[in-house]
């Protein structure tokens, strides 16, 4: 599936907004408990992870829940919310396109997309996300039909061993969408957050500057 | 030998395995799916030397999702170590290290427990609640401070034949006597891999006797027989996975501590158990470029011929294993000078064992010699380059051999021509532009030519398709891509219709992806394999009456054969297995050195030229072009070969401009332990980078004449950055990297 | 890292209330540092309050300020409109800050308080005053090529601490004139930006002044005619994506070729962000000139302290002052 731009929201994604509404009162009933005293039983846990794991006992935190959407996938899980982001693609959803490389913010490897933006997976609780729409490496190509960028990073050889290319990838669409790919030193400005041991830098910065010359949607 | 049909070409194949690492589903080690995977965490210790005097892992152990903790407590012991000794005795020198073995500590960062849980963040917060009690020993990590202690290596002592023995050729007093001369110590700090996959693995028991990893290493072969060896496994009985690998630079050449864990939690726990290395242990699990101080002397006439080079390395190891690396070895053949005596030390510290680092040793030993090359020029006043003609070696001076092929002179030329050379300005500071400093620097490069015995499978399919195998690597180069576009020149059949299969240690025996040695040793393997399952082929069409293929004439093209003189006819390949009732042809073969090897001194060559600028107030150094060139035989691949090159380069820039593994001596402890502290190249620092082949096969090497390019990528690139850093400010800095406070 | 209470507030109350009624509980917002020291076992909160829902996000013009809400992204000040036209130098340092992917994430308010990058800091196995206080300070006579050259004095090894501020943003504020809105059980209060964080002292643990329970709401920045003349020029040890070796923040309001205001700031020198009003003062009133820039430039390393790996910041310090004026006059 071709990824969204920010903003543009997915019309498919109805679950998620009344979600959020149900999210919302679920809030106020939360509140509404905690001030009589009550601690609260867990119920239809989904669009109620407001406030949950406030009443659950620490060192039993196992349960915190989420929902979220991956790849236009939506997700209902019941999570240690000491998971980040990251663990909680490549250990739990099976998704492990999004690569771990330093797993403290250093190296771009984990880069998807939050809402449209780059981010590091690494960096964020997965609990942190909810309702928030993921897009990682697996939802980059639209079925079959590669990214342009995608493209352009096999014709410019833009990896050797492929470990970071996920990420790369990721940041490479959104420094384009971002504005920030004007020039060949732009690009490298902009990329400078994804390390790349192999030092493909060169021909990704050419796989990037075809891919904006063209014009492609990104 | 060499085929005429892989002369040069026009185009180049894209990478066979691009789509799988664009669209994240190339698998590395850590990824496989295995059921019922405990997830485990590795404590190591902090201090440098010394012993364990308790662990006490009772929190742990009763923390939520805990499997195990295991330390040389309760291993269930690895079958294939000697039994401890009580009271523990320290391993003699030359004991690879064994994990979990005894209380001893030998360096900072040395595992000492391992923690297994359900999930990755139990096991992380158990490993956290451990505490362990040292009784600490004095500890000596400072190589500066011990280098008196350094010694001829122990294996070197053993071993009269050894390369390593100190050498000389001509007359010891000839650098006294130089009209010339020039002194000088060059210093390399430790410099870490760092491939951006962490080292993992997965390690998987079927009952007691048969082990399956998933692991990250440069060898399967290698792997499966050090693995089969520690626990006492029968070989077949140990399968090693490693198709995908995420950079390793030498970084998985051996079985490291680590992956024997790994393999010892599983054992114990009867299910399968992920180890992934934190950043941070990625300074100490595995090994490094190790910290090397060189002395060199040149002596040389007013005009500018070499009369002396005399060269000491000494490098640093751990207490209990030698490593070598061939730092003075090149200084031996470089240039054509009559008189030259190097010297090989060893320090042995209370660290862990370095390993073999992108060009190893030559990389190192090529920044020493191309540096003082360059401050010899400039104490003759003449142009670098044209020094380094004038004292060309037209054959191997350390040998007296003929060279098996050398294209330097070419090289040379052709580099200094993109570059514009001639525009360089011989003064130092005499170039400036937009307010920065200019500088011009160039160093030559070699790499030594290293060819292992290895096999490839080839089978034709009825349908039409080519599978190729061989248990080699691809950690980055893209191995596949260049055995593809092998088979595919040598069967006709198109790239699409071949797969090449690596990564498996049940496929035909490849060395290690180590020493440029992959393309002329499984090049090789594959180009006899391929050349036999054609020959196979044709026999095969020639029988089938009635096609009048003529064994002189006959040709293979897009999957069909025919005669030279007649394209029309002929017939496909897959008709002719059905003719015979053939589902497949298959071919294993096998491809190795032989005589030449006696006969010719073989190496790879090259140069680069470098233009830095540099901030006069800051003395920030920005590599600005570079101009790479490399004679390294036949290239297979152009676009994957640039690739490898440019990578070189972006590995010189570290090394040359920021990477340094700094080391606290009062804990042993490296504080450099992320990508923080211990800075590689980003975007910002690499520029565009002209990448030239001489592109001529190497006739005398193997079939396929190529030479393998990865190692001679980073070799001379630190040095023509110091050297151009030199042109730009008249600064000479020899102790690497080269950070602002040297330079203003 | 040790488990924890989750809890996500609507309001701004419903967070200090939630903090304050917890004895080890912490904000969280962007998470780039905090997730990074939960990780390491550097500080291990019982109970995060998620305050990313807060509405803090807001960037807009007041009568005669900019007011920057906490949440708001570094990437979203960076790039905002009113930003660029009167706060240019604000912009700039949060250009030379981190990665995309990190402005993407971390929060004004995150950055005013994200702890140093010192390696003893992070490595639990070092001895560090500001990790655990008394435990001695590793780099005094350590490593201490990244540390800082004011603001330390010969106690610094047993009780304190030479580690530096590692933000680009804070330096540009600090010269911009920012002033910090917090606020706590005890109401909203105001700290000048100078005031807002603090020499290690006896207390190397606390990087700033902010109180316990306190929420930065935003920060503003006063209307200056500061938008031509200024540069943050940042070095470090590689071209992008490293933190400062120093940094230095100008700003210069010239009325015909004579300095009228000055301002002079600099990052990693010292424990907080480092102003300079005595250069500030030579500056002022005189003429443009490289010479002049000079005198200024030794004017702020005067009293500049150095250890035994970080001597090179003294001039380094200076010359880069220097660069950073010509650049900022247009002269580089």
């Amino acid at each position: 599936m071709q990824e969204k731009p920010q903003g543009a929201g997915d019309p498919d994604d109805e679950s998620l907004k009344s979600d959020q509404r149900l999210a919302d009162r679920r809030l106020f009933l939360q509140q509404s408990i905690a001030i009589a005293g009550l601690s609260f039983a867990p119920g239809n846990f989904f669009g109620g992870s407001e406030a949950f794991a406030e009443e659950l006992p620490l060192g039993d935190a196992e349960k915190v829940k989420l929902a979220l959407s991956v790849n236009g996938k939506k997700h209902r899980l019941s999570i240690d919310p000491r998971v980040t982001l990251l663990n909680l693609l490549r250990e739990q959803l099976g998704l492990t396109g999004t690569k771990k490389g330093c797993d403290f913010g250093q190296c771009g490897a984990c880069t998807v997309h939050v809402d449209g933006q780059r981010v590091l997976s690494c960096l964020s609780f997965a609990v942190m996300q909810h309702g928030r729409k993921i897009t990682t490496i697996e939802g980059l190509a639209d079925g079959n039909q590669l990214h342009p960028m995608q493209e352009a990073f096999i014709k410019h050889d833009g990896f050797q061993c492929g470990y970071c290319t996920p990420g790369q990838l990721m940041s490479a669409v959104a420094c384009v969408r971002e504005g920030q790919a004007g020039s060949e030193d732009e690009i490298r400005e902009y990329m400078s957050g994804n390390l790349c041991r192999c030092g493909a830098y060169p021909n990704i910065v050419n796989a990037i500057m075809e891919v904006k010359n063209n014009g492609q949607k990104v | 030998m060499v085929q005429k049909d892989l002369q040069t070409e026009p185009e180049s194949l894209d990478r066979v395995d691009g789509r799988p690492k664009v669209t994240g589903t190339a698998t590395y080690s850590a990824e496989y799916a295995v059921g019922n995977l405990a997830h485990s965490v590795l404590i190591t210790s902090t201090i440098a030397k010394g012993r364990i005097k308790n662990i006490n892992a009772k929190a742990a152990e009763e923390s939520p999702g805990v499997l195990a903790v295991i330390s040389h407590l309760n291993s269930p012991g690895v079958p294939g170590y000697p039994p401890a000794k009580q009271p523990a005795e320290p391993a003699p020198v030359g004991t690879a290290f064994r994990v979990f073995y005894d209380e001893l500590i030998y360096f900072n960062g040395q595992p000492v427990a391992m923690v297994v849980a359900e999930t990755l963040e139990q096991a992380n917060h158990a490993a956290s609640l451990i505490t362990i009690g040292y009784e600490i020993a004095t500890h000596q990590t400072d190589f500066e401070a011990n280098l008196s202690k350094s010694a001829v290596a122990l294996s070197v002592q053993r071993s009269k034949n050894s390369p390593f023995q100190d050498y000389g050729r001509g007359n010891p007093e000839a650098f006294d006597a130089a009209e010339v001369k020039i002194e000088a110590t060059y210093t390399i700090p430790t410099q870490h891999h760092q491939p951006m996959e962490p080292h993992a693995i997965i390690a998987v028991w079927e009952g007691e006797d048969k082990l399956t990893v998933y692991d990250k290493n440069q060898g399967v072969k290698s792997a499966q027989g050090n693995l089969a060896q520690a626990f006492k496994l029968a070989r077949e009985n140990v399968k090693v996975n490693a198709q995908f690998i995420g950079g390793a630079f030498g970084s998985g050449i051996r079985v490291w501590p680590h992956t024997v864990a790994a393999v010892l939690a599983a054992k114990k726990l009867k299910r399968p158990v992920k180890l992934v290395l934190g950043r941070e242990l990625m300074f100490t699990s595995v090994g490094y470029r190790p910290y090397t101080v060189q002395k060199i002397a040149i002596g040389a006439s007013k005009n500018g011929i070499l009369t002396a080079m005399n060269h000491e390395g000494t490098g640093q190891t751990s207490a209990y294993e030698e490593h070598l690396e061939r730092t003075i070895l090149a200084t031996r053949a470089m240039y054509a000078c009559p008189n030259v005596f190097t010297k090989y030390r060893l320090l042995n510290l209370d660290v862990n064992t370095p390993t073999w680092m992108r060009g190893p040793g030559d990389a190192t030993g090529m920044f020493a010699l191309e540096s003082a090359l360059d401050e010899m020029a400039f104490a003759l006043h003449i142009d670098p380059l044209e020094f380094r003609l004038q004292n060309h070696a037209d054959t191997d001076p350390e040998r007296n051999l003929p060279w098996s092929a050398k294209s330097l002179k070419e090289c040379y030329e052709l580099g200094a021509e993109k570059f514009g050379w001639k525009n360089r300005l011989p003064a130092p500071r005499s170039m400036q532009k937009d307010g920065m400093l200019v500088g011009y620097g160039m160093a030559s490069s070699l790499y030594g030519f290293h060819r292992h015995p290895s096999k490839a499978r080839a089978v034709f399919s009825r349908k039409g398709s080519v599978v190729v195998q061989s248990a080699t690597m691809d950690i980055g180069p893209g191995t596949g891509t260049a055995m593809t576009r092998i088979a595919s020149k040598i069967l006709g059949v198109s790239p699409g219709k071949i797969r090449f299969d690596l990564g498996d240690s049940s496929l035909p025996d490849a060395p290690g992806q180590n020493g440029s040695s992959t393309i002329p040793s499984v090049g090789s393997a594959v180009h006899v394999a391929c050349e036999a399952l054609k020959t196979k082929l044709l026999k095969l069409a020639s029988e089938i009456p009635g096609l009048n293929l003529q064994p002189d004439q006959m040709t293979i093209k897009n999957g069909r054969i025919f005669n030279l003189t007649d394209a029309s006819g002929g017939i496909s390949l897959s008709d002719v297995l059905k003719y015979h009732n053939l589902e497949q042809v298959e071919v294993t073969e096998e491809s190795k050195s032989g005589a030449e090897r006696d006969q010719y001194s073989m190496y790879s060559f090259g140069c680069h030229f470098i233009e830095v600028h540099v901030s006069p107030l800051t003395g920030e150094v920005r590599v600005k072009r570079v101009v790479t060139c490399a004679d390294v035989g036949k290239i297979i691949n152009y676009k994957t070969a640039r690739s490898q090159s440019i990578g070189g380069i972006a590995g010189g820039i570290g090394m040359a401009l920021m990477e340094a593994s700094v080391m606290d001596h009062r804990f042993g402890r490296y504080i450099t332990n992320d990508f923080v502290s211990y800075h590689i190249p980003v975007y910002a620092d690499v520029p565009q980078i002209d990448v030239i082949y001489v592109d001529k096969p190497d006739v005398h090497v193997n079939p396929i004449g190529s030479k393998g390019l990865g190692e001679i990528a980073i070799v001379g690139v630190a040095a023509a950055i110091a050297n151009a850093v030199f042109h730009a400010t008249g600064k000479r800095v020899r102790d690497l990297p080269i950070t602002v406070e040297k330079l203003i | 890292m040790k488990p924890f209470l989750y809890y996500r507030p609507k309001t701004v109350k419903d967070a200090i209330a939630a903090v304050a009624s917890h004895p080890d509980a912490r904000f969280i917002a962007g998470g780039t540092n905090l997730i990074d020291l939960m990780k390491r076992g550097i500080v291990s909160p019982e109970k995060l309050v998620d305050i990313n829902h807060l509405p803090l996000k807001k960037i807009e013009q007041k009568g005669g300020f900019l007011r920057i809400g906490a949440l708001a992204l570094n990437s979203e000040v960076a790039n905002h409109k009113t930003v660029l036209q009167k706060h240019p130098l604000l912009a700039q340092a949060l250009h030379a800050g981190a990665s995309g992917q990190l402005r993407n994430m971390a929060t004004v308010g995150g950055n005013i308080l994200q702890r140093t990058r010192c390696n003893y800091f992070y490595d639990t196995a070092f001895p560090c005053n500001k990790r655990t206080p008394g435990s001695g300070c590793g780099a005094w006579e350590g490593i201490n090529r990244m540390h800082a050259i004011f603001g330390t004095n010969e106690k610094s090894g047993q009780d304190s601490c030479i580690a530096v501020h590692p933000s680009d943003m804070c330096v540009a504020l600090l010269a911009l004139d920012a002033v910090v809105l917090v606020t706590g059980q005890q109401g909203e209060r105001r700290i000048p930006f100078g005031d807002f964080h603090r020499l290690p002292g006896d207390n190397p643990e606390l990087d700033s002044n902010l109180l316990n329970n306190e929420l930065i709401l935003a920060v503003e920045i006063p209307d200056a005619p500061l938008t031509r003349h200024v540069h943050y020029l940042k070095v470090r040890d590689r071209a992008s994506y490293a933190f400062a070796l120093v940094s230095v923040a100008v700003a210069l309001e010239i009325d015909q070729n004579n300095i009228k205001t000055a301002r002079l700031t600099m990052g990693g020198v010292a424990h907080k962000p480092w102003r300079f009003p005595e250069a500030e003062k030579i500056m002022t009133g005189q003429p443009v000139s490289e010479s002049v820039f000079q005198q200024a430039a030794e004017a702020a390393m005067q009293g500049g302290r150095a250890l035994e790996h970080n001597a090179y910041k003294l001039k380094l310090g200076a010359n880069a002052i220097v660069q950073a004026l010509k650049t900022a006059v247009g002269k580089a």
